[in-house]
């Protein structure tokens, strides 16, 4: 083989070969360094929302006049905005899709020591399946006659029963008998029937984190208290729900005494739920994608280079019956040597750093797989910026060892 | 030959354009993404109001029970009780101007039925924060310390809240409603950068307030108080105290009140002094059972226990270091490997008589020429770079930070240039070190050898 003239070859060119074994290691760990990041915080990232959230619209009211009767504002609001053309349907909510905040749980007994399932716990009139264009996969829907209003602290009774997603079913019996089965909404609460079962939708930021991003349940209830009044959720027509943004707005401010929050189309409210994640996510991606370029332009650079000085051995070698792919060969195996002792030094300081990062952000970020995986790409491009220039460099004639230098 | 050196590295840097373009680009790259971490934290290290940041202190109490942890610095430390605020207000602090801050909000709304209300977040504090932070005035003034003593109906209004609610008129007589409570506006700030916003201890950058109402004001009308509390002795969910439960508030042991004093020159020692015998004093009647502890913490101590701690922009930081340092070595193993080509042709210069020195020089030259040439495209590329972590910001704050209040720190200063330049030329030369220590030592003729 010809690792000894290699060898002897790289022992001539120290400096050089030190410089790219440490540009492959450095940029092994950036690279991977930065894979890691970004696979940690784009998981569970751009799910389907499971609704169609370009043609709905939110909409969250604030009283800040806290004498402004919140039973009948409901009643004239979904009045009002259901007569405005272009609308479908429109539901009084307390949390919206994407935006729902923190954690609820739920129980599968009253005792004390009941196993707690984490979920999001929606409310909703009978509309509310409607606007979000949920199916119904079991069970039945609400009745107009079953909606408990009320202001939160003057309830006599909370509804008696809830419908779950798809999921949430599954997560809370998994042999698929949810249908009919009682829950318990908090500890010490009422029990609860299921009365149906409909498909997924996004929940929010933080179940979403956890990878449980339609684990919803939903109770036939409009509620409000002290300055937390009930948002609106209203589906429009295809492609109108930017232009009716101002109209839904305008008509919310028909009524004096509070402030209407976040109009918006439940894309932006999916955009924002996301952002945060996403935006540092992309911006070390387009980073590392700069860095790769830059590594593998700089070795196609550096290769070609040195080809072309050792255009005379090649030609020697071609004359003394090397055949072109024995060149290009050589070349390869030359850059493969150094890149792999590169790849050997920055995975372990690959793994050094994921382990300072992990300390950093408090998330272990540390799955070899991705870092095995950067190395055989740095290992693939490097071959490549080598296999072309070392390719042409083969074409020397063997006569040019002839000529006068 | 200084002419002539010159002339022969351009040429060298002519030779094979693609080569140059290379090590220049990688370079100016590597400085792009380097600069861009620097000059965010460069701008997000600055120190807002910094001619008097020395003087103001943020005063805190070590009111916690006897059980509870050291704390190391401010960052641990809890903020003032309602007793401690009124008490230390009160002593007559001998050259000392002192200030209380917390957070509400709320929505501001004019009569005018086409103004739409504004959603505000508001700061409740007293007429001394005016005169202590140096407070721009467009339109009226501060209110007095009548205002804060009967609790009068006042708001200073800032320049963009004024421009959202009045057009930008001057306001001042005007009535601006505070959810339901009418207020008289005394007063229009101008445009007050900081750099952070310290005095509620946020830090927040491109955060601005919308209001300022006296806090005896926002007592009686119980405004919302946006605040932590750190309550040591009750142990009842203290997030209750945000909207209700005033009156048990104020005789309570809960920290959450933000205390500013401004102690100009020689008035620190004074100051210590009081605040150590009014803990004795408060000790008599039953309470701070810890030993004497008060944090008296400027506005600059505070922002580098602040910015030691770690983040994702320290992340980002590490990054770009190593990133700077692939281009460096990038360039550098071309740079190598093009001036050992050249060791024919400077063995034969040296043969005919070159001095070491000559061939130091020149290479001297190209070396130099690239740093500046790459530092050029480097701050280039910083620009361009700043301007899109300034979209990617915008982004990812929904749009509620506006371009305008996001660009002071996405800025580059001439500090920042002229750094870009020197770490340019600086690193490159640094790094070209071993190429020319190598074409240098080529000794004459060496390579003139029939081959």
């Amino acid at each position: 083989m010809e690792f000894r003239p290699i060898l002897l070859s790289i022992k001539h060119n120290k400096a050089i070969a030190m410089l790219v074994i440490i540009q492959v290691a450095i940029t092994l760990t950036v690279l991977s360094g930065s894979l890691l990041m970004t696979t940690s915080t784009l998981k569970e990232w751009n799910l389907p929302s499971g609704i169609p959230h370009d043609n709905i619209i939110s909409a969250v009211p604030q009283f800040y006049d806290l004498d402004v009767d919140v039973r009948q504002s409901v009643v004239d609001d979904l009045a009002g905005i259901k007569a405005l053309p272009g609308v479908i349907n429109a539901s009084p909510v307390t949390q919206r899709p994407f935006d729902a905040q923190g954690i609820q749980k739920v129980y599968l007994d009253a005792t004390n020591e009941a196993q707690e399932y984490d979920t999001n716990i929606f409310t909703g009139d009978a509309n509310f399946h409607e606007v979000l264009q949920l199916s119904l996969i079991e069970g039945r829907l609400f009745r107009e006659n079953e909606i408990v209003t009320g202001k939160k602290d003057e309830l006599n009774a909370t509804p008696p029963i809830v419908m779950v997603s798809e999921d949430m079913a599954k997560a809370l019996f998994p042999d698929g008998d949810a249908l009919g089965k009682t829950i318990w909404l908090a500890k010490g609460a009422s029990p609860v029937e299921i009365i149906g079962i409909y498909s997924n939708f996004m929940n929010g930021e933080r179940l979403n984190y956890f990878g449980q991003s339609y684990r919803t349940v939903l109770q036939p209830l409009v509620t409000w208290q002290n300055r937390e009044d009930p948002s609106y959720l209203i589906r429009v027509e295809d492609g109108m729900a930017e232009g009716l943004l101002e109209t839904v707005r305008n008509q919310l401010y028909q009524i004096d005494g509070r402030y209407i929050n976040q109009v918006e189309v439940l894309t932006r409210t999916q955009k924002r739920m996301y952002d945060g994640r996403g935006s540092h996510a992309i911006m070390l991606l387009v980073i590392s994608i700069i860095l790769l370029l830059i590594t593998a332009f700089g070795m196609a650079g550096l290769v070609s280079f040195l080809v072309t000085q050792r255009q005379k051995q090649i030609g020697t070698r071609r004359a003394l019956g090397a055949t072109k792919w024995d060149v290009v060969r050589y070349f390869m195996l030359e850059n493969g040597i150094l890149t792999s002792i590169g790849i050997l030094t920055g995975l372990v300081l690959s793994i050094v750093f994921a382990f300072v990062l992990t300390e950093d952000s408090g998330v272990n970020i540390l799955d070899m797989s991705y870092i095995f995986a950067t190395a055989f790409f740095i290992l693939l491009i490097n071959q490549l910026a080598v296999y072309f220039p070392a390719k042409k460099a083969a074409n020397v004639e063997p006569a040019i060892v002839t000529r006068a230098a | 030959m200084f002419a002539y050196n010159a002339k022969l590295a351009f040429k060298s840097l002519n030779d094979r354009p693609s080569l140059t373009i290379l090590m220049v680009a990688a370079i100016a790259i590597g400085l792009g993404l380097f600069m861009t971490t620097l000059t965010l934290a460069h701008q997000a290290g600055k120190i807002p109001i910094p001619h008097i940041s020395q003087q103001i202190h943020l005063v805190q109490l070590d009111n916690r029970e006897v059980t509870a942890d050291d704390a190391e610095n401010f960052n641990e430390m809890v903020d003032l009780t309602y007793q401690d605020t009124n008490n230390l207000l009160n002593l007559n602090m001998a050259g000392a101007e002192q200030t209380l801050v917390w957070n509400s909000y709320g929505i501001l709304n004019v009569e005018e039925q086409n103004i739409q209300p504004l959603r505000s977040s508001i700061v409740a504090t007293n007429h001394a924060f005016f005169n202590m932070f140096e407070v721009p005035f467009l339109y009226g003034k501060a209110w007095d310390s009548d205002a804060d003593q009967f609790a009068q109906a006042v708001i200073v209004l800032t320049k963009k809240s004024n421009d959202y609610l009045f057009g930008g008129t001057n306001s001042v007589g005007q009535q601006v409603r505070l959810n339901t409570q009418v207020l008289t506006v005394i007063g229009v700030l101008d445009d007050w950068f900081l750099a952070r916003k310290f005095y509620d201890r946020s830090y927040y950058q491109a955060f601005p307030d919308q209001g300022l109402i006296p806090s005896n004001f926002a007592f009686d009308n119980n405004f919302p108080r946006n605040a932590r509390f750190d309550c040591w002795s009750t142990t009842t969910n203290p997030r209750k105290f945000t909207n209700n439960y005033l009156t048990e508030l104020k005789t309570s042991e809960c920290a959450w009140i933000t205390f500013w004093a401004k102690l100009p020159n020689n008035t620190k020692e004074d100051y210590q002094t009081q605040l150590g015998q009014y803990i004795d004093s408060q000790k008599l009647l039953g309470r701070f059972p810890r030993k004497n502890q008060y944090f008296l913490t400027n506005i600059n101590e505070q922002l580098s226990i602040i910015s030691s701690m770690g983040g994702r922009q320290q992340m980002l930081g590490v990054i770009s270091y190593m990133f700077f340092a692939v281009c460096l070595i990038n360039a550098v193993s071309i740079l190598l490997a093009k001036f050992m080509r050249r060791t024919k042709e400077v063995s034969l210069r040296r043969a005919l008589g070159a001095k070491k020195r000559t061939i130091l020089q020149q290479h001297l030259i190209e070396v130099i020429l690239i740093g500046v040439i790459g530092g050029l495209f480097g701050i280039a590329v910083t620009y361009l770079s700043l301007q899109a972590m300034l979209r990617v910001n915008l982004y990812a704050s929904d749009y509620m930070r506006t371009a305008a209040d996001l660009m002071p720190y996405h800025q580059m200063d001439w500090e920042m240039i002229m750094m870009a330049f020197s770490v340019s030329v600086g690193c490159t030369l640094l790094v070209g070190l071993y190429p020319i220590w190598r074409i240098c030592n080529v000794s004459p003729a060496s390579q003139l050898k029939a081959q």
